[in-house]
């Protein structure tokens, strides 16, 4: 029973996106919307009377395999397809579908005067089904499916407004360092099937165990293949650099798929590899060392940068970079508690930075913002919630989750200590820009959208200019639409952020350490031949570690007060004075210009070098990295296509004489 | 005698041929170049034929010459509709396809 | 007096006779004006009883006329891909100004000439019948290509069809006399017999330069680069419904001896030929996706794509294993299904447009026209290769295929041929689905200067048909093979056992 649930899932989503896709001609908007509400809280159901049926059954079984058919078999690979349900994934399929649920009932409102709206929802819903192909597959074949589709829904929602240039090209940007993850995956599954003789789940990771042993070669280049895939998902590095830029989705997207579900898939493979992982141990301290520097360098950026998307964007970074940490060093259960209520609060934290955009009429830079306090009281509060429990202030859901990760580095203790100092510096930012955000936007004399929205009711309609570039918008399709909705005055936007604003604010009574630990017991299935199943810090030493937290947080929001209220001069001064520093920050630690020249620029450079040398021919010469050479290799090609017969039948002489002496070598 | 002349023979008709397609840019004359490069083959089996002393090759030969007039009739046939149309009898004017 | 005749095998026979006596009835039609209206039907027919003949003779495994013939697996299941083709060919020709000029059942006459050679090059098991079923496919399509006698494209695909075409033959006959030499038989299995038997033939210069000279006639027929550079501009100037047929039926026809002949007659020479032809796959991978990429004529971009999935095809041949030839069948199975689904479609604008190909042309077709667009998106998606289309499964057997007999590196080759298409499979898509259909008249204006001046001119086409997407013969082929190309996606099962049982017959020569 539990896994015909499972599947009911996955084909919810998938039904209303084909019918919103299909009908878009015919059915009016709202019922697009509705349609695309009610497939994804029918998905949410059946997972949660999936998760009723697995706990039906004793701890020690609480697994099902289901497969619908046999998809290929071909040279031994067996491929089905298949889902596997067990805690973790029904885990995931609660929160992906929990929060999706919300997050559509959000756009329901939000996207009212768009001109998309059909394709807005079926997409989404596209999108959601993909996630839960993800999260549910039996098999590594089934993960890539998934996998891709993923990356193929961000890619057609990041360019949702697709006559803006900024999007389209941001789009592509993701499509591509996601394509390259992909890869990682294809090739760590051949690794595996050449290795262990299958790509099922269960008989993986049953039989790693007795093939590898501990740190073997082969099993540490899978999981650092599973890792390449993992770091360009959730955008940690070096392959960071698509997510701020996938900011210029619509802000529902930017909720869901680069805060809440998509962005945590990498956290999500480490931990259903974790068997695999807990067999390559140095491949599980590279990803440690990588999560933690990702939380490092993503919170200094989030300090510097004014964008109030990008600020969230790199937080959110910088946050997946600790649930990294959390699962790759054996603290499962905290990883994906993390994960969970990052869900809840950086959701949340989009949903109102949305509706604050929206009544800036789409600016975004918080430089610009200021006394929103009195404007729109709802937003603000929700607001405060997020960043409360982002910055992990006592009792909020984020004190709970990333205190237990932070915890668990400093009881693993040896190198992992490194760690956890660099997590409570995390956590000290964490709470910085968090606050920054609030002390910049909220208080203060309103500046002039939200004096106008305090006296006449309704936001300012500004031109419709592309934020990024400051260019005139068409206005025809691909834009957001003339009406601006605030959470203030549009029920749909109003009831998704009161509930994941109350989730935010307790969600973390789930797991109090020594009283309840529901997510480790609920886990613990699935953790159970985990070599770190049964180590966990000691309730008193969790409370310890729950205090400094506590500690960390109110400094850090103290310190927020101290430089962007008490005195404002700060900043300026120390940006000032450390001008390097705040340069690099706020350049992004300049890592469009890494990749740029490690990557880009490279290929360019030989591009544009083939291109020389057909130049007489080359049309218009190399555009961009790897398509430069293709295409410059594209155009000799065609030039050697000159359409002269006699010029073929050189080249097929070449031919001829190559093969002819190829073989007279062979026969010498 | 020895089989090598044949095959020397054979092997600078074959030449012969592909040369004058390469070089020659009537079409007629290309035709006469690819029958050139069709009786290599042909003179070829025929000399293995005489040397391994079976005549499985010899009806192969036999084929071969049809098949290369049935060619050279579709050839003339597409020259033919060509200079109807008042095109160039020239390959290297026959470049419209290209790229 | 009396003598003894050839045993033969009637029933096995029975699709080349069905074949030949249609072919007869056609030519004899065009003489009578009254049923000459009725040539598609008659084609359709001929073609209808001979798969059946194919089918009835499915588990047949026996050898025909004294060896020279042999019905198996293999040439069952790519004659019925050669017949499916030529089947839709008929019908994407009605009312084409190429079928209407070069009248009606001459035109249907070449086809099915065309087809029979196809027929008998999937069942030969010597040097004769092998030449013989090549030309007879080879010489109907040169006349095919020109037949649109209006286009001045068209007469050029033709001749250059036919030059190429016919050094590619002279290339295979002259190594066909080499392997002669070295093994001193016709049959392919006394060829290998013969070479094997043979002091040290089988690394001796004569036959390695012969396989190397037959390897290059084949690559012709299949456009395996450098051997492809008719390719792009025969499919481009052709009548769009014979580059239908000649993209599908050719390279099942040309695949199966390619397979016969390889691994049959020089099966002994695997280590020898495996490393050329694995060359060859990889050049004609990057050729045929570079090529591609910034193509604005589509049937010119299908033929460049054509290369690239020839060199996927021949992929499977390099590994030598029957795990390859499974994959190879069912790769071109599931490509016959993607090709006609969208030569379908071009067929199909070309008539609404002027028979302009321009890929601009498509602008907004999504909007307009879903029934258009979807088939075409679909056979794009699939020939890129991405699920949930049997293009992706028939990809992954290939790749498993080669890892398994540790190719490995072509394999990475088929993977990076892959993303590399995605660039311009993906453009055709965008094309037909991002662009509002507002722009499409505005985009035509400016091209008209950069189309052929047949084209440009203000005269009103007679072939042109606005109601082409209304005609059941024209969306009818579009539509099953785009709903084949998905459903063999979703359940392969059935494509699988249908490639299998192509490689079973030859499990006698190959592990």
């Amino acid at each position: 029973m539990t896994a015909t649930w499972a599947w009911l899932v996955l084909l919810f989503p998938l039904l209303g996106s084909l019918t919103i896709g299909a009908t878009f001609k015919v059915l009016p908007e709202r019922t697009a919307g509705l349609i695309g509400i009610s497939a994804i809280v029918a998905a949410f159901v059946c997972g949660i009377l999936a998760l009723i049926g697995l706990q039906g059954e004793p701890s020690e079984s609480r697994h099902v395999a289901s497969s619908l058919w046999e998809y290929a078999n071909v040279g031994g690979l067996k491929i089905d397809l298949g889902i596997y349900v067990d805690p973790l994934s029904i885990f995931m399929v609660l929160v992906v579908t929990g929060v999706s649920s919300l997050i559509h009932i959000y756009s329901y409102s939000y996207m009212e005067s768009d001109q998309g709206y059909h394709r807005f929802f079926s997409y989404l819903n596209f999108f959601v089904f993909s996630m839960l192909v993800l999260v549910l597959a039996g098999n590594f074949i089934m993960l890539i499916v998934g996998w891709a589709l993923v990356g193929f829904a961000s890619y057609a929602l990041i360019s949702y407004w697709y006559r803006r240039n900024t999007a389209t090209k941001a789009g592509m940007k993701a499509f591509v360092i996601n394509v390259v993850g992909d890869i990682g995956l294809y090739i760590a599954a051949i690794l595996i099937f050449k290795n262990l003789g299958s790509v099922d789940y269960g008989t993986v990771f049953e039989r790693a165990p007795e093939v590898f042993t501990t740190n073997e070669w082969e099993i540490v280049a899978i999981c650092l293949c599973l890792l390449v895939g993992a770091f360009a998902k959730s955008a940690q590095m070096p392959f960071h650099t698509w997510l701020a830029d996938a900011m210029e989705g619509p802000t529902p997207v930017s909720s869901l798929i680069h805060a809440a579900t998509m962005v945590t898939a990498g956290v999500y493979l480490i931990a259903r590899c974790h068997s695999l992982f807990e067999l390559a141990p140095t491949a599980a301290d590279v990803a440690a060392w990588v999560g933690l520097a990702t939380l490092l360098i993503a919170g200094t950026i989030a300090i510097a940068v004014t964008d109030l998307k990008r600020i969230i964007a790199y937080s959110t970074m910088s946050q997946i970079g600790y649930m990294f940490v959390g699962v790759s060093i054996g603290a499962y259960s905290a990883g994906m508690f993390h994960l969970m209520t990052h869900a809840f609060f950086k959701a949340l934290l989009f949903m109102a930075a949305g509706s604050f955009i929206s009544a800036m009429a789409n600016m975004q830079d918080i430089d610009k913002m200021k006394g929103f306090r009195k404007a729109m009281p709802f937003t603000a509060a929700m607001f405060i919630i997020g960043a409360l429990a982002l910055s992990g202030f006592p009792g909020t859901s984020g004190w709970f989750s990333k205190d237990e990760i932070i915890d668990f580095a400093h009881f693993r203790g040896g190198m992992y200590d490194w760690m956890w100092v660099g997590m409570l510096i995390g956590a000290f930012m964490t709470a910085i820009y968090s606050f920054r955000i609030i002390f910049r936007i909220l208080p203060g004399p309103p500046c002039e959208e939200a004096e106008y929205l305090e006296q006449h009711g309704h936001v300012i309609h500004g031109e419709p200019k592309n934020p990024a570039t400051g260019e005139l918008e068409d206005t025809e399709v691909g834009y957001p639409g003339e009406e601006h909705h605030i959470a203030e005055q549009a029920g749909g936007m109003k009831f998704a952020m009161a509930v994941l604003g109350v989730l935010a604010l307790i969600g973390g009574l789930l797991q109090i350490p020594g009283v309840d630990d529901v997510i480790t017991k609920f886990l613990e299935p699935t953790f159970e031949n985990s070599v770190f199943a049964h180590m966990h810090p000691s309730t008193e030493d969790s409370w310890i570690g729950l205090g400094e937290g506590a500690l960390i947080s109110i400094a850090g929001i103290a310190t927020a007060w101290l430089l962007y209220i008490k005195r404002p001069d700060l900043p300026v001064k120390f940006r000032q004075r450390f001008s390097a520093i705040y340069t690099l920050c706020v350049n992004k630690w300049y890592g469009d210009e890494i990749v740029d020249f490690l990557i880009v620029n490279p290929v360019k450079a030989f591009g544009r070098f083939c291109n020389r040398i057909f130049e007489r021919f080359a049309i218009d010469g190399a555009t961009t990295g790897v398509a430069g050479l293709t295409r410059s290799a594209g155009a000799a090609v065609r030039d050697l296509q000159s359409g002269l017969l006699r010029g073929y039948a050189v080249l097929m002489l070449f031919g001829i004489l190559a093969i002819a002496v190829y073989f007279l070598i062979r026969s010498i | 005698m020895d089989i090598e002349w044949y095959l020397v023979l054979s092997a600078l008709l074959f030449a012969t041929g592909f040369l004058g397609v390469m070089i020659r840019r009537n079409p007629v004359v290309i035709l006469l170049c690819l029958e050139l490069m069709l009786s290599a083959g042909a003179l070829a089996l025929l000399a293995f034929s005489r040397m391994l002393g079976n005549q499985d090759a010899q009806v192969f030969v036999l084929i071969v010459l049809v098949v290369a007039a049935c060619e050279v009739v579709v050839g003339l046939g597409l020259v033919v509709a060509m200079y109807r149309r008042r095109l160039p009898l020239d390959v290297d004017e026959v470049k419209e396809l290209k790229g | 007096m009396s003598f003894d005749a050839p045993t033969i095998d009637y029933a096995g026979l029975s699709p080349v006779i069905a074949l030949t006596v249609g072919l007869v009835v056609i030519v004899l039609a065009a003489v009578f004006d009254s049923v000459r209206r009725f040539g598609p039907a008659l084609a359709l027919l001929t073609y209808a009883v001979t798969a059946g003949c194919l089918i009835w003779q499915w588990n047949a495994n026996l050898d025909l006329v004294s060896g020279s013939l042999r019905i198996d697996g293999l040439a069952v299941t790519l004659s019925l891909l050669a017949v499916i083709a030529a089947a839709v060919a008929v019908l994407l020709a009605i009312g084409d100004p190429s079928e209407t000029q070069a009248g009606r059942s001459d035109w249907l006459a070449l086809l099915t000439g065309s087809l029979l050679g196809m027929v008998i090059l999937a069942q030969a098991t010597s040097m004769l019948t092998f030449f013989v079923g090549l030309e007879l496919l080879s010489i109907p399509l040169y006349a095919l290509c020109g037949t649109n006698l209006r286009r001045r494209e068209s007469l050029e695909s033709g001749l250059k069809y036919l030059i190429v075409g016919s050094v590619g033959s002279a290339t295979l006959l002259y190594g066909l006399a080499m392997i002669y030499g070295a093994s001193g038989a016709t049959g392919f299995q006394a060829i290998s017999d013969g070479l094997q038997a043979g002091d040290g033939m089988l690394s001796d210069s004569l036959t390695l330069v012969g396989v190397g000279m037959v390897a290059v006639g084949l690559a012709f027929k299949v456009s395996i680069a450098p051997f492809h550079q008719w390719t792009p501009d025969v499919y481009q100037g052709a009548p769009t419904p014979v580059t239908a047929f000649m993209a599908v039926a050719t390279k099942a026809a040309a695949f199966a001896v390619f397979i016969r002949f390889f691994l049959v007659a020089l099966g002994p020479l695997a280590d020898q030929w495996d490393v050329m032809l694995a060359a060859l796959a990889a050049l004609s991978i990057v050729v045929g996706n570079v090529g591609a990429l910034a193509q604005t004529s589509l049937k010119r971009m299908l033929g460049y794509s054509g290369v690239a999935q020839a060199g996927y095809m021949l992929a499977g041949i390099v590994t030598a294993t029957q795990a390859g030839v499974d994959a190879l069948v069912f790769y071109l199975a599931a490509y016959v299904a993607m090709n006609v689904a969208a030569f379908a479609v071009v067929v199909i604008r070309e008539r609404q447009n002027g028979f302009s190909d321009d890929i601009s042309t498509l602008r907004g077709l999504g909007r307009e026209k879903p029934l258009l667009a979807w088939p075409l998106t679909i056979a794009m998606l699939a020939l890129a290769g991405l699920p949930p289309t049997a293009g992706f499964i028939g990809k992954l057997y290939l790749i498993e295929a080669l890892v398994d007999d540790d190719w490995t590196w072509l394999a990475v080759m088929i993977a990076i041929g892959t993303m590399i298409s995605l660039g311009y499979y993906l453009r055709v898509v965008a094309t037909l689905w991002m662009s509002p259909a507002g722009q499409a008249e505005a985009g035509a204006e400016i091209d008209t200067a950069s189309l052929p001046p047949q084209i440009a001119g203000a005269q009103a086409d007679p072939f042109e048909d606005s109601r082409a997407d209304r005609r059941w013969y024209l969306v009818a082929p579009a539509l099953i093979a785009t709903a084949a190309a998905l459903f063999f996606g979703v359940i392969p099962q059935p494509l699988v056992d249908f490639a299998q049982h192509a490689g079973d017959a030859l499990s006698v020569w190959i592990s």
